[in-house]
């Protein structure tokens, strides 16, 4: 019985030491570099446990409890004040953030974390329209995704926050109504528009809009980056007119982590300039750190879709966290819709 | 003796309390609690996430998702008699045969669901061959639509039924279908008033089994209608993600149970203890 004890406390105690030098990072699925993880393991000399999630939803359940045994975890811009809310994520220590100084004007003190108090602006990424570059005249606007000569040769996203944003947007609403009356009204434009629709879907549009199967799409503009380095030049990439959705991910600490010195070393080491810049060609999204993007080649750093010009950026909206009520209306409506 | 019993029925007792009644009891807790403003649930104790079922939205819904299992049910009990006659009658192959019917299980659901979109979509393996062989001149429009979340769920669920008939088949006495000749009856008379009558059971169990699979089925409305359609099944699963209520998602799912108790307390008799 006491030989056990010993054992098993010997065993508990080489737990512990590989634990202390293990880092625990869950972040959205590809989206490091392949060296970026082993790099960092050889030269900090430490074990990385990486876990990935498809969706912030995902993610969110997954930390919850408080003892995930996560340390650095990868949120949306609308997520950081609900986790910071619930008491997740830990203040950044800025003295161990010599780094911080390298991310865009745009993103050194952004409106969801005003101070970066608790995040760091990671990547960034929008929601607009991907076509065919034989379309003539080109779509330019949601109201477009209304043409009846478009019918059924059109998708879009299968998610609420999308669908019923461009809505809102086609009408010169907020992206972020929680106004009944104009939500109301979205839905009766999103139901309009069902009919004539092939499908809700989310990545898997690529291959068909790759394969012509389909005109225009609601995208995702990661999956449309992707679609258009398939598609040689027959796909191509708009911001609609009436304004469309902005979301970032930052990377974050949370709370229950007892390893933030080493956290903090891990982000550090993801904002300099050559890994960010390694990450952003792997991945083919906006980087949010400026000199990563100097380092570029010029097709992608010019590339006007991944870094659009000033006028277009300022249609763009960032997505907020809602209040509870207006999530309970929003899923009722988009239950609704999909019952049309 | 009853010692050796008690020990062999313990893992079957602790998997059935802890993976069963456990999480049944935190879903009837979670249903009646209020939700949190990012997901989880919080006190107050309250009836309001039933009272919301009161929508006719959600009805809806419900009868939607039960014509869906209906039809899939009703197909599969069509394709799958004549299949378990067969290969209860086939002799040798038997084997062969009944492990033809369980190797799709052997990959993903998600993985072959996955293929059927490539072989429905316009430009998918159905319609290049027919394009081809000069049968149309358009693709069809096959993926996305309620043929394609039928054909699935009939694809998904179809050895569901094919096991439980085949095995009343296998344990029919071989006797009375003699007898029923030898009395005179033609094949198609011994079909129903010998056969049908004694397989029975496996046809109730087996229909039940695919029309609750059917009933909660959400990858096949998703991938193969597109999200089109919106099934029970997504409903439930729209709350623990986009909708983060998760005590109204406790609460459908708990109404989904009961209704779907309700129809089979009676029928259960009928399924001769194969359920």
């Amino acid at each position: 019985m006491r030989r056990r004890a010993f054992l098993l406390s010997l065993a508990g105690l080489g737990c512990s030491r590989s634990k202390d030098r293990r880092l625990n990072v869950l972040n959205w699925s590809e989206y490091v570099a392949p060296e970026t993880i082993p790099d960092f393991e050889r030269e900090f000399g430490v074990k990385v446990r990486y876990g990935v999630y498809e969706s912030a939803e995902e993610m969110l359940a997954r930390v919850m409890s408080g003892n995930s045994g996560w340390d650095v975890v990868f949120p949306p811009n609308y997520f950081i004040r609900p986790m910071v809310e619930l008491g997740l994520l830990a203040p950044l220590d800025h003295s161990q953030l010599p780094g911080a100084g390298v991310l865009d004007p745009r993103f050194q003190s952004p409106p969801w974390d005003v101070g970066l108090r608790y995040a760091i602006p990671y990547m960034w990424g929008a929601t607009g329209i991907l076509y065919q570059s034989t379309l003539d005249p080109a779509p330019q606007a949601w109201a477009d995704l209304w043409k009846p000569s478009f019918s059924g040769r059109i998708t879009m996203l299968d998610d609420p926050a999308e669908v019923i944003g461009a809505c809102l947007k086609k009408l010169g609403y907020a992206l972020n109504s929680e106004d009944s009356l104009q939500l109301s009204r979205a839905q009766a434009e999103a139901e309009r528009q069902k009919p004539m629709l092939r499908a809700y879907v989310n990545e898997i549009v690529r291959d068909q809009l790759v394969a012509g199967e389909l005109l225009a799409a609601q995208v995702w503009r990661s999956t449309a980056m992707r679609a258009m380095e398939a598609a040689d030049g027959k796909l191509r990439f708009v911001y609609p007119r009436e304004g469309y959705p902005l979301y970032a991910d930052n990377i974050a600490i949370l709370r229950e982590s007892k390893r933030t010195r080493l956290a903090h070393s891990f982000i550090n080491y993801l904002m300099r300039p050559a890994v960010a810049a390694r990450i952003a060609l792997t991945k083919l999204e906006s980087t949010c750190n400026a000199p990563a993007r100097a380092l570029l080649p010029a097709s992608m750093r010019n590339n006007v879709t991944l870094y659009p010009p000033e006028e277009t950026l300022a249609r763009g909206e960032w997505f907020q966290p809602l209040s509870a009520n207006a999530q309970r209306l929003r899923d009722r409506i988009w239950t609704a819709i999909k019952s049309a | 003796m009853n010692r050796l019993r008690i020990w062999c029925l313990t893992p079957a007792g602790a998997l059935l309390g802890g993976l069963f009644l456990i999480p049944l009891g935190i879903t009837l807790a979670y249903s009646l609690m209020t939700r949190g403003p990012y997901g989880g649930v919080f006190s107050p104790f309250t009836w309001e996430n039933y009272s919301r079922l009161a929508d006719p939205l959600y009805a809806a819904i419900l009868w939607r998702s039960a014509l869906y299992a209906v039809t899939a049910t009703t197909i599969c009990l069509f394709m799958g008699f004549p299949l378990a006659l067969f290969i209860a009658r086939s002799g040798r192959r038997r084997n062969l045969y009944l492990s033809l019917v369980i190797v799709p299980f052997w990959t993903s659901f998600l993985v072959r669901t996955y293929a059927w979109m490539f072989l429905l979509r316009d430009t998918g393996l159905i319609n290049s061959m027919l394009l081809a062989a000069g049968v149309i001149h358009q693709p069809l429009t096959l993926l996305y639509t309620p043929f394609a979340v039928i054909l699935g769920l009939v694809y998904g669920y179809l050895p569901f039924m094919v096991l439980p008939i085949f095995a009343t088949l296998e344990r029919l006495d071989k006797s009375l279908v003699e007898a029923s000749a030898d009395l005179g009856a033609a094949p198609r008379a011994t079909l129903r008033h010998v056969i049908i009558p004694l397989a029975r059971p496996g046809i109730m169990a087996g229909s039940i089994l695919v029309f609750i699979s059917s009933l909660g089925a959400y990858l096949t409305p998703d991938l193969l209608g597109g999200g089109k359609t919106i099934m029970i099944g997504n409903l439930v699963q729209n709350q623990f993600t986009s909708a983060r209520d998760w005590p109204f998602g406790a609460a459908l799912s708990l109404i989904l149970m009961l209704v779907v108790m309700g129809m089979l307390l009676p029928l259960r008799r009928q399924s001769g203890g194969m359920l």
